[in-house]
This record gives structure tokens, C-alpha cells and sequence, in this order.
């Protein structure tokens, strides 16, 4: 028996909390940098919304494989990130977005060095597709996304779970649908299928899924995400609740006391809540504060993930119109 | 109001874009998990091979082989009917197996023996109360399942298995030319020839010989992959013959005598001191009260929790090519102490380099790493011998002598060097000082001097003497090996220069061996 494994303090905990999450549709974020590119908001024409957030994501419980257990090799795993974020309205119906994020990493045991460095350049086009009144109470928006990513240093994947990333490049498909009422009801679903490049080890070979490769290229398994929202959006606040999972589709689980693979079959559902409240007497300064728990998952931490920060929004269309 | 808009043109932008999404990243993700090697067609039959010297045997008599029938024999005509329908009636799989297995045995079964090694490559995951279990070979599917086939584990298996089957095809080869039963393919004409035509008399098969050596002491070796390695061996047995290469009596003898030469190093295995080489509680602690002893701080593991010491009295179990005595008067001279000033600064050096790395550093760090779930170092050399051993078209016992002076060499490397890590009980960087990070995982056991280090040094040394042309080649890896551990913050310099010359003083005994083994 692998039992070092502290099975399930929290277990009956988090299955209230999941039950309550899908009970009530809660919605979620379905990766740190992420926001404004799974909801259902648009900016308006020539109007830019940009600042920087702060995320700290830690676990000392995870999932070998399906495993539960702590690691005295790792202790707590903390990962951390400074993300400058923009988001620009070209049109009313088509949003630029670019994330540029600086992460560290740290073990809280052991003797493993965090690593730290500018981790993926994210780039997306948000764009609506639909636009539908209902009624007089608010409108159904169908919105599409086209994100991708690309590693802006050439970090190791293979240090994992300290490493900055998978180094993989990415693209992935969106698809969003979301009710905002004219009280402020705001519901939104989204779906999100991601393609990932291979990924280049320093090695010329690794173990993993049963078998020895006899390469430095690391085959990596594509990505489906889904997530819900509801909650409150008008007047510049926003008070949501979310849940989403994501499903990894293939890769191998994580060997009994071997450290994460960078293509092991990644599976996570949480939940969690999102804040955004305007900053009092400044106008267009709206302050973020989000939280997510991973409460179920394989080949993954059951992270508890802390994002705040600052967003300004800038019309430059009302510049432009004195 | 939420304006009322024309959602036609951006319906249809939207499914564009997504159909770019989905169509553009289709590309292959087919990773290579063999070799892509030629066929074999040896530059030289090595027809003499079978005088040789040998290492364990007393010489290629000590196995018998009977004569085989002759080839008018009835019972020989319908063996090679059997082979004309088999080939008659290829399928797909018969043929892959055969263009696998044409590349040489000697080859294949190596690339598959680094599996096994990165499979079990485990170390087991602690009991609740902080205590470790241990592998049981008695129940070796059970967990922690047996082996953990760790660097010192690894190497006393590839040496085994690679001088075993040295031992067997020497064996053969004296057969083969004492009977020289031609192939059946030249035997009779209408039987083709699916692998490259050789001079090599077919009674008994080379690569029956193979598959049994093998098959036995994989299977002793890695009980758990039982059933991969049977059917690897049926492989290479039925590609031997469909290929018209071998016929069911040249397979019959050659499977006898890999079983005998196999038995005959699995009984000198089973006391090499192995069995010994965990140690008890009570050697842990003496080792530790040594070093006090000796005014040194001793090595503690920094596993969490603290795990026993990794086979402390692998120095002890019984080397290819030196004596005990050989290994005592091999051992390195003692580390700085742990109270000196060259440790205070070796220890800093170690700090500054591991926190100032470069990229190309780090990328030396994972290259070397050969942790949990690889084929270890010994078997990165494995791999590094492999393009050379193919590109010189060898004859299956030239290959076969490759990998067992090879694998001798870094077997006694690492019997040295685990004899000279537990006599000094050095602690690792990390230990005298906390603030050290590691870039790679830290092994469990004394510091002084550095495994990679001396498994590289006595490999390098052996397959620049095999193969001169890729002398620098060899030396440079080596030197890539060993500073490799310096950068991973697990090794201090000392650890790596002295282990780097011990480890090629090892690989000299190897080579004294080789120049008068009679295959020159």
C-alpha cells in the first residue's frame, strides 16, 4: 500500500461544497489567466481595460494518479504569478486580449530549487457572434473566442511541479453563452477544447504511460474545459459564483513517489468566486479578487488559487468625443 | 437596451474561425519508442569467437551441444516445410517483427532491458508511520513492487545479463563453426531469405540464444514484465525462422543453451552479496557513528521522511574484472573534511553555481538527470554504445562483447564507488548547508565521490578503446555527466574529480581484459 497518503480529511467537506457548486450553477475560472476570456463581457468600441493581477496558488494535498497524499519530498507547493493583462475593444463585437505573466515557484520541503521567469504569452480575439434582447429584461450574447499561447522563455517542463509551465504552445477554440438582465442577473456557460504542440525535454529520453520514449519530444494530450457563472453584474460590480472542469484527453498519471510529467492526464473540477468592485472615487479603477478551489482531481494539486488586482478602464472613445 | 444587431456575418466569421482553430494543430504526435536501426549484415563473421576468452565459464565445453541431424534428415525436410508455409502465409505483424529483429538481438534486447530498468525504476512511497517498505522478490507484484531498479540495482542487471549472453554466443559461435549447419535458406533454395545473408552457420540459432539468455534473467530481474518478455522472445524466435534463418532444431539447441549459460550466471549472481547489500538498522547507525567517530559530520538522507540509505554495502557484492582487495585498494582517498576550509568553499561553490545557472547548464542538468523512471546512468551509456555498436555492423557476438565489457566496466565502477561512498559517509551540499537548492532530485546516499561521475569515467574509457573515432566524443559526455551534478547543486567538485579518475581506473581493468581476450 502507497499510504502515506493522508486519505480524505476534507473529503465530506468537499462534497458539500461541490454539491453547493453545482447546485447553484457556481462558475469558476478555468486558468489564473483566464478572466475576461471565458465570460461573457464585451468591451465597448475603443475602450481599453488593463492592470495587473497577482495569483497565489498553493496545495500540499494532490492526486497521484487517482491517489490522494501528501509528499514530504514537496511539502506545500506554491505558485505565484504577476500578470500585466489588457483588454481592448476594437469594435463593439470584437475584443483584443494579451496576458503577459511572471510566475514563481516554491516548496515548502525537500530540497527542490522554485523556479521563476516569464512564463506563456496569451493572445485571444473575443468576438460576438450574437446578440439577442429578451423581452425587456436583458440580452443573450453568443461569443466566440480564438485564444493561444505561446512560452516567452524557454523554461524547463521538466521540473515539474516546479516547473513554470508545459512550455507547449497552444490554441484553443471557445465558445461562450451568456444571459445578462437588465437587474443585473448574469449567467453565463462556456466550453473550450485546446490543442498543445509537443514539447522539447532536455533529454533524449523519458518514461511515461507505460513506456519508455526514445525522443526528447513529449507527445501532449489536447484539452476540453467547461465552466458555469452566476451572479450579479451591473454598475461596474460583479459579484459571481463559478465552476468549471477540465478533462485532459489521454496522457499517463503520475508514478507512485515519481514527480508529475509534464503530459500526465491533468483532470481538475473547481469552484470558486469572483469579485470586481469599483475603487471609490476613482473612476474606471475596478478592483478583482477571485478565488477557486480545486475540490476533485487526478495528476493534480487540490489548490486553493488567491487572484487580486487592479483594472483600469480607458474610453478613448470619449476622449475623442469632448 | 441591448441593440438589436445583424448576427449573420459574424455567425459565419465565427465558424471560420473555429474550423482554423481545429484543422490547424493536426499535426503528428507519433513519438518514437524504438530505435530505427538497419538490418544487420555483419562486416565480419568473427568465425574464431568461439575461442575467445570467456569470463565465468571455463570455456565454450563447459555447455554441451549434440550434433544436429543432417540436413537430407526427414525430420530436418519437414522443419523447413514448416518454415516455407510460415512463410507463405506472412502477416503484417510477422513482417514488422521481422525488420525489428533483423537490426541484431544484441541491440534490441538492450533497448529493451532500458525499459524494464525506467519501469521499475521506483523508489517506494513511505508507510504512514514514516517507515519504508521494501520490495519483496518473493511477492514482486505486490506494493512496492520488485525490483526498484535504482543506478547500483540497474547496473548489477545489465552486467549480468550482457556478459550472459556474451558467455552463451561465444558458446554458439564455437558450435556453429564446429557443425557449420548452413541457414535453411541455403539449405534450399526456395525458402527466401527475409533477413540480410550472412556466412554464420545457422545450429545452434544466435537468436534463440539470445531470447533465452534473456528471457531468464529478465524474468529473475524484472518479474513483473514476465509477459512482455516471453512474447519478445517468441518474437525473436519465430522472426529467426520465418526469415529462413534459423529451423525448429537450430532454435531448439540455441534455447538450451542460453537456459544453461543463463543458469550458470543466474547461480553466480544469486551470490554475489546482493541479497546483503540493504544492510540493517544497525549498519546504518554504525556507518553514521563512523564518521562521528572520525570528527566528520555524517550523511543524513533528506528525503521526507528520512529514508534508509540506498544499498550501503553495494560495495561488497562481487566485481567482473577486480578482486576485493582490488576494490579496497581502488577506493578514493578521503574527501576534504567536513571542517575545512576546502569544504566551507567547495560547499559555497556549489551554492553560487546552482543559483547563477545558465540555461545550457540546466538543459546539462536534465540531460544527465537519469532519475526515478529512466534507464539510470548505466543505461544512458547503454544508449550511447547503441548508434556505434550499429554502425559498425558487427557480428551479433562482436555487438554482445560491447555491451558486456561495457556493462562490466560500469558494474565495477559502481561497486567502487559504492564501496568508497559508504567508507567516507560524506554528507551531500544540501546537507551542510540548508540554504542549497537542488535542480534535479537528490539520490539518497553519500555525497563522495559522484556516481555519475564514475559510471561515465569507466564508460567513456571502455567505449574509447572499442571505438576510437568517438574518443572525444565519449570523453566530452563524460565530462557533461559529471559537472552536470555540480550544477544540480547535488555534488561538490571534489565529489566529481575524484570520481571521474576512479571511475576510469575502473574501466581500465575492463580494457586490460579486453586486449587479450582474442577478439582483437
Amino acid at each position: 500500500m502507497i499510504s502515506l497518503v493522508s486519505r480524505s480529511r476534507h473529503k465530506l467537506h468537499r462534497k458539500i461544497l461541490a454539491s453547493i457548486c453545482f447546485a447553484l450553477l457556481l462558475p469558476l475560472c478555468p486558468s489564473l489567466h483566464a478572466q475576461t476570456i471565458d465570460d461573457g463581457i464585451m468591451l465597448a468600441n475603443k475602450t481599453l481595460c488593463a492592470g495587473a493581477l497577482y495569483s497565489h496558488d498553493s496545495w500540499d494535498h494532490y492526486w497521484e494518479g487517482s491517489l490522494e497524499r501528501v509528499n514530504g519530498n514537496i511539502g506545500t507547493v506554491t505558485t505565484q504569478s504577476l500578470t500585466m493583462a489588457a483588454n481592448y475593444g476594437i469594435t463593439n463585437w470584437l475584443d483584443a486580449i494579451i496576458n503577459v505573466p511572471y510566475v514563481w515557484t516554491n516548496a515548502s520541503q525537500g530540497v527542490l530549487h522554485g523556479q521563476a521567469g516569464f512564463q506563456d504569452l496569451a493572445l485571444a480575439v473575443k468576438f460576438k457572434a450574437i446578440s439577442l434582447p429578451v423581452g425587456h429584461h436583458g440580452a443573450l450574447r453568443a461569443i466566440g473566442v480564438l485564444y493561444g499561447t505561446i512560452p516567452m522563455t524557454n523554461y524547463t517542463p521538466d521540473l515539474q511541479p516546479l516547473s513554470l509551465g508545459a512550455n507547449s504552445k497552444t490554441i484553443s477554440g471557445r465558445a461562450t453563452l451568456n444571459y445578462l438582465g437588465q437587474r443585473g442577473l448574469y449567467i453565463n456557460g462556456t466550453a473550450a477544447y485546446t490543442f498543445r504542440g509537443n514539447v522539447t525535454l532536455d533529454r533524449p529520453f523519458y518514461y511515461t504511460n507505460g513506456q519508455l520514449f526514445l525522443s526528447n519530444e513529449v507527445a501532449m494530450p489536447n484539452q476540453f474545459n467547461f465552466g458555469t457563472s452566476v451572479g450579479y453584474r451591473k454598475n461596474n460590480l460583479e459579484i459571481v459564483g463559478n465552476y468549471s472542469q477540465q478533462q485532459t484527453r489521454g496522457g499517463g498519471d503520475i508514478r507512485p513517489q515519481d514527480a508529475p510529467f509534464v503530459s500526465n492526464r491533468v483532470n481538475f473540477s473547481k469552484a470558486g468566486a469572483t469579485l470586481k468592485v469599483p475603487v471609490p472615487k476613482l473612476k474606471n479603477l475596478q478592483y478583482w479578487f477571485l478565488y477557486s478551489n480545486t475540490f476533485q482531481g487526478r495528476n493534480v494539486g487540490q489548490a486553493n488559487t488567491i487572484t487580486t488586482g487592479l483594472m483600469y478602464t480607458f474610453s478613448f472613445e470619449k476622449r475623442a468625443t469632448p | 437596451m441591448i441593440p438589436k444587431t445583424n448576427n449573420l456575418p459574424r455567425l459565419l466569421s465565427l465558424a471560420v474561425f473555429f474550423a482554423l482553430a481545429f484543422s490547424s494543430s493536426s499535426c503528428s504526435k507519433d513519438i518514437a519508442s524504438t530505435e530505427v536501426l538497419p538490418a544487420l549484415t555483419p562486416a565480419n563473421i568473427d568465425a574464431n569467437a568461439g575461442s575467445w576468452k570467456m569470463i565465468v565459464l571455463t570455456g565454450p565445453t563447459q555447455v554441451s551441444v549434440t550434433a544436429p541431424g543432417a540436413t537430407g534428415d526427414p525430420a530436418y525436410q519437414s522443419e523447413l516445410a514448416t518454415i516455407k508455409s510460415g512463410q507463405a502465409n506472412l502477416t503484417d505483424a510477422q513482417k514488422t517483427a521481422i525488420t525489428y529483429w533483423s537490426s541484431g538481438g544484441v541491440l534490441r534486447w538492450n533497448e529493451i532491458m532500458r525499459e524494464l530498468v525506467a519501469r521499475s525504476d521506483l523508489p517506494p512511497s513511505p508507510n504512514p508511520d514514516g517507515s519504508y517498505p521494501v520490495p519483496n522478490p518473493a511477492n514482486p507484484f505486490a506494493n512496492p513492487q520488485y525490483p526498484f531498479s535504482n543506478p547500483p540495482y540497474a547496473v548489477r542487471a545489465y552486467s549480468n545479463v550482457a556478459v550472459a549472453q556474451y558467455e552463451a554466443l561465444k558458446v554458439a559461435w564455437y558450435y556453429k563453426f564446429l557443425y557449420n549447419r548452413p541457414s535453411p535458406s541455403k539449405v534450399d533454395s526456395s525458402i527466401q531469405s527475409l533477413m540480410p545473408t550472412t556466412n554464420v552457420p545457422s545450429y545452434p540459432s544466435e537468436d534463440a540464444v539470445e531470447s533465452a539468455v534473456n528471457t531468464v534473467l529478465l524474468t529473475l530481474l524484472f518479474p513483473t514484465s514476465v509477459d512482455e518478455i516471453n512474447a519478445k522472445a517468441a518474437e525473436q524466435q519465430q522472426a529467426a525462422l520465418l526469415s529462413g534463418r534459423a529451423s525448429p532444431s537450430d532454435i531448439a539447441a540455441g534455447v538450451a543453451l542460453g537456459n544453461a549459460v543463463a543458469a550458470i550466471i543466474a547461480a553466480r549472481a544469486a551470490t554475489d552479496g546482493m541479497k546483503a547489500a540493504g544492510g540493517t538498522s544497525a549498519i546504518w547507525q554504525a556507518l553514521a557513528d563512523g564518521a562521528t567517530a572520525r570528527g566528520e559530520i555524517p550523511w543524513i538522507s533528506q528525503d521526507g521522511p528520512p529514508r534508509p540509505p540506498m544499498l550501503p554495502l553495494f560495495g561488497q557484492v562481487k566485481a567482473w574484472m577486480l578482486t576485493p582487495t582490488d576494490i579496497v585498494n581502488e577506493r578514493a582517498t578521503p574527501p576534504p573534511s567536513t571542517s575545512s576550509a576546502q569544504m566551507k568553499t567547495e560547499t559555497a561553490e556549489v551554492k553560487s553555481t546552482v543559483n547563477n545557472l545558465s540555461r545550457d547548464q540546466l538543459a546539462t542538468v536534465y540531460k544527465w538527470a537519469d532519475g526515478v523512471s529512466t534507464p539510470t546512468p548505466p543505461g544512458h551509456w547503454d544508449a550511447i554504445a547503441a548508434p556505434y555498436i550499429s554502425a559498425a555492423s558487427y557480428s551479433e557476438v562482436r555487438s554482445a562483447r560491447v555491451y558486456a565489457l561495457l556493462n562490466m566496466a560500469l558494474h565495477d565502477a559502481g561497486v567502487a564507488c559504492w564501496d568508497t561512498k559508504y567508507f567516507y559517509f560524506n554528507p551531500r551540499p544540501s546537507q551542510l548547508d540548508p540554504e542549497i537548492k537542488t535542480q534535479t532530485g537528490l539520490p539518497n546516499f553519500p555525497s563522495y565521490v559522484s556516481g555519475h561521475s564514475d559510471f561515465s569515467a569507466a564508460g567513456a574509457d571502455v567505449l574509447s578503446y572499442l571505438f576510437p573515432s568517438g574518443a572525444t566524443y565519449f570523453n566530452a559526455q563524460a565530462q557533461e555527466a559529471a559537472m552536470s551534478r555540480l550544477y544540480g547543486g547535488i555534488h561538490y567538485r571534489s565529489d566529481i574529480t575524484v570520481g571521474l579518475a576512479q571511475g576510469q581506473r575502473i574501466g581500465d581493468y575492463t580494457i586490460r581484459f579486453a586486449k587479450a581476450d582474442g577478439a582483437n
